[in-house]
């Protein structure tokens, strides 16, 4: 079998907020392979916010190990983590989070600004518009944010994350801001890019988005809850109450 | 490389987007900087302005020249070297004349007060010179209408005059078109012929006189009319400004030989040269200079606590965006370069508007009449001082607003409201 792109070892999360200690993570084991595509789905404090830092390395875990393309980065110094991040890692966020006074392109290339292997100014538009054509926006370039729709700017935020080519395509709640129609865009969107062999992870805690999903990952009280392919996690949420019984007498 | 050309230049874009976004703003941040450096940059024109003029006056002046003034040493009671021993003597002159050798020629100068009178005008009070010959040569000040003054003159002590062009008009001796010469003046009463008119000095330095008119008669004859206080000083002219120095340790040594001071006795006398001026006018340029730089560190340094303010307030603005730019690939560094050079661009471009600002304040100058700034402008050194020390204010003052944007942690950021 191929090697999975992401290999977690017993992850664990430990934050001290005064005098409490919050364990966000008690041990996680978790492959994904290429070209999957993943739901992270949980109540809000399951630890699912942590689990989404840590693959998208923005955030060291206290222990374990993070395999991700074979290697290790959870051993990672700051400034080689922001590279992986830059080369291998696409984030959407739910506020889209562009600049406000640069154009769709500008935002666009902001990966590239802090990349070593950007190219020339040519290079770099270039490659910023193949992305907005790849997310059905190349006729808005030249448009800044306040010019777009929801929709078009969670594409422009799609662009800039597929800009590098990343190993990973992270979305966090990326259709928390919009409506229904939009959300069926936007995920329809992420299902196109993932048939073009994209592996894309989606932390949500609605069904409906998670069942765009092949596959389905639930946590609870940063625990594993279950881990099943989306046809059979249908038959699993509904009994989410009885879940969470069970995972708190584990 | 990873902070290359493209992002120096890109991040000077997104700077200037922002500081356009925020133009009010800006401005005001800027403006500590703008006044500091405008200050500046006028003060120095203002200088380099006098500077040319005077080093110019000094020039036209000559640097052969050496001048003899009598003069108490520091430190020394009154009762100890009384007046009479510094006070420079005749004698003295003809020694100086007759053993220096770098000298080409020495004219004693003994000022003297008298009522000056010529047919039609009185003068009360008027201070008539002394001189010898070598006179003219020494101060480079030859006769426009008829003669110098002879060595005849001298030896016989005649009642001949020299007067200036101003002494002319103020004494109106020009009645018959013969410009003065050929007139007769009465010196404290004696009747002395004008032999010869010369130049009048222009606007003499450090306002010396406020009245233009000069009259000289030949030394001997001056010598005669001493009643009690007179000033004397002596005036030479060394064979070249080269020898202007050996010149002036020649008259030194003589001098000193002359009044028979032993090797720890004080100089009781001052040889000038006019390099020693232009010394004294530069460290006086240069101690104005400096307290303009004073003022200019302290205005610089209200406009960099502004500037860290604004950052401060940029980069509490932006934490989300900081964040972002984390999560796509920056590094610590790089935020930390982008807010450093944001802070950069915005002092610098205070800089270059506070230039604009402090060249048009050096034109102003120009036109301030009497103010000797004609020449006021803005060296190309000031320029580059002016830019350096604009980033230098951007890279201290935007240095901790920078650290600390490039130590937010980039979850919290993104969490940021």
């Amino acid at each position: 079998m191929e090697e999975p792109i992401i290999k977690l070892r017993a992850i664990a999360k430990v934050y001290r907020v005064g005098v409490e200690t919050i364990h966000a993570l008690r041990g996680v084991d978790l492959s994904i392979g290429r070209n999957e595509m993943v739901a992270i789905m949980g109540k809000s404090g399951s630890g699912k916010s942590t689990l989404m830092n840590t693959l998208g390395c923005l955030d060291r875990p206290t222990s374990g190990e993070y395999w991700l393309g074979g290697r290790l980065v959870s051993a990672m110094k700051a400034d080689e983590l922001a590279l992986v991040r830059n080369e291998e890692i696409g984030f959407v966020f739910q506020t889209f989070e562009l600049l406000a006074r640069q154009t769709a392109l500008e935002n666009v290339e902001l990966p590239l600004l802090y990349s070593a292997t950007g190219g020339g100014a040519s290079a770099r538009r270039k490659r910023a518009l193949e992305a907005l054509e790849r997310v059905g926006l190349g006729g808005r370039v030249d448009h800044r944010p306040n010019q777009l729709s929801g929709g078009q700017k969670q594409r422009v935020a799609i662009a800039r994350a597929i800009l590098n080519n990343p190993r990973i395509l992270m979305a966090d709640e990326p259709t928390g801001n919009l409506d229904s129609a939009t959300t069926a865009e936007i995920l329809g969107l992420f299902s196109a890019l993932h048939r073009a062999g994209q592996t894309v992870i989606l932390v949500t805690h609605e069904n409906d988005v998670a069942a765009h999903c092949q596959r389905v990952v639930r946590l609870f009280d940063g625990r594993i809850l279950s881990d099943l392919p989306a046809e059979q996690d249908d038959e699993v949420a509904p009994h989410v109450p009885a879940a969470r019984a069970m995972g708190a007498a584990a | 490389m990873r902070f290359g050309v493209f992002f120096v230049l890109k991040t000077v874009l997104m700077a200037l987007s922002q500081i356009w976004a925020n133009k009010t703003r800006s401005f005001l941040t800027a403006l500590g900087i703008i006044v500091g450096v405008a200050s500046v940059t006028a003060v120095i024109a203002a200088l380099t302005g006098l500077k040319a003029k005077v080093l110019a006056e000094f020039e036209s002046v000559g640097a052969a020249r050496l001048y003899v003034f009598p003069n108490r040493p520091d430190n020394v009671p009154r009762s100890k070297i009384p007046w009479e021993k510094c006070r420079l003597s005749i004698e003295e002159a003809r020694a100086i004349m007759e053993q220096c050798p770098s000298l080409k020629g020495v004219s004693p100068i003994v000022d003297v007060s008298m009522s000056v009178e010529s047919d039609t005008e009185l003068i009360e009070a008027m201070t008539v010179s002394g001189i010898w010959p070598a006179w003219h040569d020494a101060v480079g000040r030859k006769v426009l209408r008829g003669r110098p003054f002879s060595q005849i003159d001298t030896e016989t002590a005649r009642q001949v005059a020299l007067v200036n062009e101003a002494a002319v008009e103020e004494l109106k001796l020009d009645r018959d078109g013969n410009g003065g010469v050929g007139e007769h003046v009465l010196l404290g009463g004696r009747r002395f012929l004008v032999i010869g008119v010369v130049e009048t000095l222009q606007a003499r330095m450090m306002g010396m006189n406020s009245s233009q008119a000069e009259v000289f008669v030949p030394f001997s004859v001056a010598e005669k009319m001493l009643t009690g206080w007179y000033f004397m000083q002596f005036v030479a002219l060394a064979k070249s400004p080269e020898v202007a120095e050996e010149a002036k340790a020649e008259i030194e040594y003589v001098m000193r030989r002359q009044r028979g001071l032993t090797r720890s006795d004080p100089d009781t006398f001052r040889v000038a040269a006019i390099d020693q001026y232009i010394n004294q006018f530069k460290s006086l340029a240069a101690g104005v200079t400096a307290i303009a730089g004073g003022i200019v560190g302290i205005s610089l340094l209200v406009g960099g606590i502004g500037i860290m303010n604004i950052m401060l307030v940029s980069v509490s603005e932006r934490t989300r965006e900081i964040g972002l730019r984390k999560a796509v690939g920056a590094t610590s560094t790089a935020i930390l370069l982008q807010f450093l050079l944001e802070a950069v661009t915005l002092t610098v471009l205070g800089g270059m508007v506070g230039l604009v600002v402090g060249k048009a304040l050096a034109l102003g100058l120009t036109f301030i009449p009497g103010a000797n700034l004609e020449q006021a402008d803005v060296p190309i050194w000031a320029v580059a001082v002016s830019l350096v020390f604009s980033a230098g204010v951007g890279v201290a003052f935007g240095m901790f607003p920078a650290i600390k944007a490039s130590r937010l942690d980039p979850i919290e950021a993104l969490r940021h409201e």
